[in-house]
């Protein structure tokens, strides 16, 4: 596993809005370690619906708590001060989950984060997950299950579907991270790719990549060079018309760049296994396990 | 959301960059109150590229000839994209171009200075390109530096570092994801002038710029209807000229079931990403869009459900499938509250796939 386990003590930032608190709840039925909620003059009460305490600052949290990880909840406009103050008070782990962040925000953020040495997983993602031990974000936990397989994604329920098939084949997660689907972004795939190739438990990677940018082509020529461990790869966007972002602020392709053949090119180019649906990842991925894995 | 030139300019102005005097008609007999003298540059308003290639700017040496340049510039529509309007601005002798833009380069994960000292326009084929990364706080000895890497020297540089500085101060101001003078030309006066602009406002940042409240609807106009109203409706459709009604949660998970409909020899009539948490009536927004679309001959619904809720997207359906009983719908749902949504539709009797490639197989089936 990577990032998070169980011992993780995590913080909420937004813990008090309606998404944070039914999702703090949620990140607590998994089983994920959350020691403290932060909305600023809010300090004193509890996040509501559990018994949880809540601080003004990210500081009295961490100094109350000892809280390493941050998962932010807050919208869009107030997220670059809100993990700011994380990254001041000396958090080791950010997780952004909100959408909508004007990117010239993110591209602050990042370089704070970057230079006080923090790692950030987001925006705009469903954040991490080490099954059975610890869940920070929205990920819906049921369908993950504890296994030798590495996730790396920039899509959320792309990320699910493919778990999924994963999961009914009985071929479980080390940790599963969603980096997120906006162009400037914390952590990028070559973090996370060295993370799950020191990582004992992790036997197979499998990237979940798609349209628009570069991030897929830069991280085949990174695996050719830094990762002996299988990685089976799934682009997605093959139909997606250029010029049109598809959804995500990230995905699309512009200039004839960024489009999934050349990423699947890429790939190929650099030995990594394409799978062409969320089925044939499950079966491209069984058959590189070495050991049958016990139910 | 794109700005007009005209609009880009007052905003140069207004940061101090330095621009043509001009003025701006919707009618052709509008430039009888333009007195900026002859030859006079008039240029068609357009959110489009490609402009001055599809004959979208015209000189006239009277206003005679004027007028009818305009009356035939009014009624262009360049690449989808219909005349706003004209803007007229008097013939400028050029004794060099240039190139000057800031926007965010995506792998370095910064802004980024793009300046050319040779040549503007065809800009994608210049390889006289300089990139410069922005750092943070900014500070004017950015602008000397990407000026001086343009190879600049004396005025010159010390005007165009003048320029970039006020460039990355709106861009930043304004929350663009594009700044671009292009051209930015010497006269032969030696002033330095942008004598063409190009702005992007971040569309995510629209809810904090107040200056563009309302604008969002006027530079919808060129987008077609269908797309219009999911974008009102806070849903991210993208037609395509197949025959397969794709709509889904999440945009990954949308991309990834076009391609299986492609994979297993259907064609995707669109992409429509529902986004997380979708409750019933957005739900039913998105069938209704992609039921309006003529060459649609099965829907295929496909619900991971993570946030959002699956009994929330089965209300959607009944209330769907009673207005359009005819519509041929491919259902696969599955996740939070799944065994309640299923009670709901066993009623309507609308058959359930759990799995995506049994759907998508179904769904392929139905469009033949």
């Amino acid at each position: 596993m990577i990032l998070v386990n169980k011992n993780t003590k995590v913080l909420v930032q937004g813990a008090t809005g309606k998404m944070g608190a039914s999702h703090t709840k949620r990140m607590v039925a998994y089983g994920t370690q959350i020691v403290a909620g932060v909305t600023p003059a809010r300090g004193g009460s509890k996040v509501p619906g559990t018994e949880i305490p809540v601080y003004d600052t990210v500081k009295e949290a961490m100094d109350a708590t000892g809280a390493t990880a941050s998962v932010i909840f807050v919208p869009p406009y107030l997220v670059l001060d809100a993990a700011s103050e994380a990254v001041d008070a000396g958090i080791s782990l950010l997780v952004v989950i909100t959408e909508g962040i004007p990117p010239q925000d993110t591209a602050k953020l990042v370089a704070h984060a970057r230079a006080k040495g923090v790692k950030m997983i987001g925006p705009n993602c469903p954040g991490i997950i080490t099954p059975t031990e610890a869940l920070l974000g929205i990920l819906p936990g049921s369908i993950f299950k504890k296994g030798p397989v590495g996730m790396v994604s920039k899509s959320g329920t792309l990320t699910y579907e493919i778990a999924l098939s994963l999961s009914d084949a009985n071929l479980g997660q080390s940790t599963c991270v969603g980096v997120g689907g906006d162009p400037v972004k914390g952590m990028e795939y070559p973090e996370v790719l060295t993370m799950f190739e020191n990582d004992p438990e992790t036997e197979v990677i499998v990237l979940i990549g798609e349209i628009g940018g570069s991030a897929e082509e830069e991280a085949a020529d990174f695996i050719k060079a830094n990762i002996k461990k299988p990685v089976v790869a799934y682009i997605a966007g093959q139909t997606a018309p250029p010029g049109k972002r598809m959804g995500h602020a990230g995905a699309i392709i512009s200039g004839g760049k960024g489009t999934a053949e050349s990423k699947m090119k890429a790939m190929k180019a650099a030995n990594i296994e394409v799978a062409l649906t969320p089925r044939e990842v499950a079966e491209k991925v069984a058959k590189l396990i070495k050991q049958p894995v016990t139910k | 959301m794109d700005l007009y030139e005209y609009e880009a300019k007052r905003i140069f102005a207004e940061f101090g960059i330095k621009v043509p005097p001009s003025a701006r008609i919707t009618k052709p007999d509008g430039l009888r109150t333009v007195h900026l003298g002859y030859p006079l540059t008039l240029k068609c308003q357009v959110l489009s590229g490609g402009r001055g290639k599809a004959g979208g700017i015209q000189f006239a040496k009277d206003l005679k000839e004027g007028e009818a340049i305009a009356e035939k510039l009014l009624a262009m529509t360049i690449k989808d994209s219909k005349t706003e309007s004209v803007l007229c601005e008097p013939k400028v002798s050029i004794a060099k171009e240039m190139y000057l833009a800031v926007t965010l380069d995506r792998s370095r994960g910064c802004p980024v200075f793009i300046a050319a000292a040779d040549g503007g326009i065809e800009i994608e084929s210049n390889d006289k390109i300089v990139t410069m990364p922005i750092t943070f706080p900014y500070s004017s000895f950015q602008g000397r530096k990407i000026a001086k890497a343009m190879g600049l020297s004396g005025a010159l540089h010390s005007k165009v570092a003048d320029i970039a500085n006020k460039l990355y101060r709106l861009y930043e101001e304004l929350d663009l994801d594009l700044a671009e003078i292009n051209p930015l030309v010497v006269t032969a006066g030696e002033d330095v002038l942008a004598l063409d602009g190009k702005i992007t406002v971040n569309d995510d940042a629209l809810g904090r710029q107040e200056r563009f409240n309302g604008w969002a609807d006027k530079h919808m106009a060129d987008l077609p209807e269908r797309e219009r109203r999911s974008k009102k409706a806070g849903l991210n459709l993208v037609e395509l000229d197949g025959n397969i009604g794709i709509m889904c949660n999440g945009a990954g998970l949308t991309m990834a079931t076009m391609d299986m409909v492609k994979n297993f020899g259907g064609n995707p009539g669109n992409f429509l990403d529902a986004g997380g948490g979708s409750d019933s009536e957005k739900t039913l927004q998105g069938l209704e869009i992609i039921n309006d679309n003529p060459e649609v001959k099965v829907i295929l619904l496909n619900i991971l459900g993570g946030i959002t809720a699956c009994d929330e997207v089965a209300t959607a359906l009944v209330e769907f499938m009673k207005r359009h009983p005819e519509r041929k719908m491919i259902v696969r749902l599955r996740g939070n509250n799944q065994d309640v949504a299923e009670k709901m539709l066993a009623a309507s009797g609308t058959k359930l796939y759990p799995d995506l490639e049994d759907a998508v197989k179904a769904a392929v089936a139905a469009s033949k």
